[in-house]
């Protein structure tokens, strides 16, 4: 059962995806879905969604869409502008998109990535319980100019009728502002010997052959493998950095083949692999070391601050169901 | 310095804070294999909430968990003492299933057949007579795509890997590398030399898993023609 489409007008290069899959490693597929789990859940948590729901991944160029239905939406991520009706609407707010009324988003700067979700979500195929693309597997991929979503939920205008203007503004758990990724010690830092320190001594820039599956990154130095001999494949975790022949240091992302056989120097915080995955190529990272504990801690304060979002996007959600809002308001559907 | 747990048959590292690493060091290859491969199992049936994936391989587990639900340095305790719970000399599967895979090998010179057995200082009938003779089992499920992850066929010596990795290696491709070897049920990037091609088809997205093996059953080889190549092809591989 649907309840209308979302007409991509202009594709840029956007995907529909989710948090992944994160029942496929353990077959050798990756994980995947969306680079910056934080953004996307923020997206999908302004609109009331669950916040593994399908969602747009609009990376770099700009993307315009049509609904032929009233929709609300919102989007995250990377600043950028959004256009309704050729006006400007706010970012990381909620905002209503009328039928046949064009929407875009444009200018995205100060990141790479920006997520855009709509109440109720799309109906997209899943493959192990997730719409995430797989380039390997040939599952999903880039929309395509023209290309229409099936929604599965329309929402009428929610818009104050005195003064047009949108019923509540949303705090916004604070974005990173500054390109710092952290990392934990990884299981085999003990192969780097002292040159493992080199990891923080020096920014590394990112190089355009970075993607979904790894963002690689050249030094003024980089550290060093130290012992010698064959390792088994085995499981290498999302985030790993590894340093392969060559003269690039590779940390890798939500598309990394789930075993290989390299050594695992550091491992980039939950939290922060979300900012690596807005960094554009030729900006520059520094690493900090962090203890297991920090890691912990900074995941833990960022769930609260998505709970916290919810709970205040349910709180008004609820209120605008209530009949005597319907003065200044229109109810949901 | 990564705080690492060791039990008598197990190392548990953090591996981030989204995983941890276990690693078994029993004297014996094989149980340290059936030990990691126990302990994935054990795992995914204790249902443990915020663990979000078991990766099991030759002498390693990776676990993956949601650090939402979940932080790793709560989880190595309950790992240790399953780890310790388990008797690594039960067999992995009572009744392997066994599975046989035709192969045309690259008798034509198209593949890598040729400098796999100049780098061995074979003919190119030795490494498909090696490569055909081993019962071959299945140890862990790799990239891309739940690829059989087998032990090498006895080739004098380990087998470089290409200098430079083919971008596009279609799926049924017959692969060595290193001491092992496997097949492809994916089209991916590859740097391991290919010795043949198989015309089943190994993978199934429909169904879960993808694949038609577990870790534990057996894999054989068998030489096929162009003929039977053909015949074959598109079947879906099922066991004997």
């Amino acid at each position: 059962m649907t309840s209308g489409q979302l007409r991509m007008v202009e594709a840029g290069s956007t995907q529909v995806t989710d948090l992944g899959r994160s029942r496929g490693p353990r077959y050798g597929v990756p994980v995947n879905g969306a680079l910056d789990q934080r953004s996307a859940s923020i997206a999908n948590t302004l609109v009331g969604n669950a916040r593994n729901a399908p969602l747009l991944e609009i990376t770099a160029l700009d993307a315009e869409f049509v609904a032929d239905v009233d929709i609300l939406v919102a989007v995250s991520g990377a600043d950028g502008t959004l256009l309704v009706g050729g006006s400007a609407r706010p970012w990381n707010q909620p905002v209503s998109v009328r039928a046949g009324e064009p929407f875009a988003v444009r200018n995205l700067q100060r990141g790479l990535r920006a997520y855009l979700a709509v109440r109720g979500s799309f109906d997209v195929p899943l493959l192990l319980g997730s719409c995430a693309p797989d380039s390997v597997l040939g599952f999903g991929g880039r929309v395509s100019a023209g290309e229409a979503l099936s929604l599965r939920a329309s929402t009428a205008p929610l818009i104050n009728a005195h003064f047009g203007a949108e019923l509540y503004r949303l705090t916004l758990p604070a974005a990173p502002q500054s390109f710092v990724v952290d990392v934990t010690d990884g299981p085999d830092i003990d192969d780097f010997g002292a040159t493992a320190d080199r990891l923080f001594a020096a920014p590394y820039t990112v190089t355009p052959t970075s993607n979904h599956i790894g963002v690689r990154m050249t030094g003024s130095s980089l550290p060093e493998r130290r012992a010698h001999g064959e390792v088994l494949s085995r499981g290498v975790p999302v985030g790993a950095v590894e340093v392969p022949p060559g003269t690039e240091l590779l940390v890798l992302h939500r598309g990394r083949g789930v075993t290989a056989g390299y050594p695992v120097l550091a491992v980039v915080t939950t939290t922060s692999l979300d900012t690596l995955a807005q960094v554009r190529p030729g900006q520059q990272v520094r690493f900090r070391r962090v203890s297991d504990a920090q890691a912990a801690t900074a995941i833990r304060a960022q769930r609260a601050e998505l709970d916290a979002l919810r709970s205040r996007v349910e709180s008004i959600f609820a209120a605008l169901q209530q009949p005597h809002n319907t003065t200044n308001g229109r109810i949901l559907s | 310095m990564t705080e690492a747990t060791s039990a008598s048959s197990v190392t548990i590292s953090t591996s981030g804070d989204a995983a941890l690493r276990v690693s078994g060091v029993l004297p014996d290859r094989e149980a340290t294999w059936r030990l990691m491969h126990h302990l994935a199992r054990a795992l995914d049936a204790s249902r443990v909430p915020g663990v979000a994936c078991v990766i099991p391989t030759y002498d390693a587990v990776l676990i993956e968990v949601d650090p939402h639900e979940v932080a790793v340095d709560r989880l190595r305790e309950f790992v240790g003492v399953l780890a310790e719970s388990i008797d690594a000399d039960h067999p992995l599967t009572e009744l392997p299933r066994v599975f046989e895979v035709p192969v045309l090998y690259d008798l034509d010179g198209e593949l890598d057949l040729r400098s796999v057995a100049s780098a061995q200082g074979l003919q190119i009938e030795d490494i498909v007579r090696l490569h055909g003779e081993p019962e071959y089992v299945i140890r862990c499920l790799g990239a891309p795509g739940g690829s059989p992850m087998l032990d090498g066929p006895a080739f004098p010596q380990p087998v470089q890997r290409l200098s430079s990795p083919r971008a596009h290696v279609p799926a049924g491709m017959v692969s060595v590398a290193g001491r092992q070897a496997t097949i492809t049920p994916a089209p991916a990037p590859g740097g391991w030399p290919l010795i043949g091609r198989t015309p089943l088809t190994v993978l199934d997205l429909g169904s879960e898993p993808f694949v038609p093996y577990e870790p534990g059953d057996i894999i054989r080889f068998r030489q096929i023609d162009i003929d039977e190549y053909q015949a074959l092809l598109g079947t879906r591989m099922v066991a004997r």
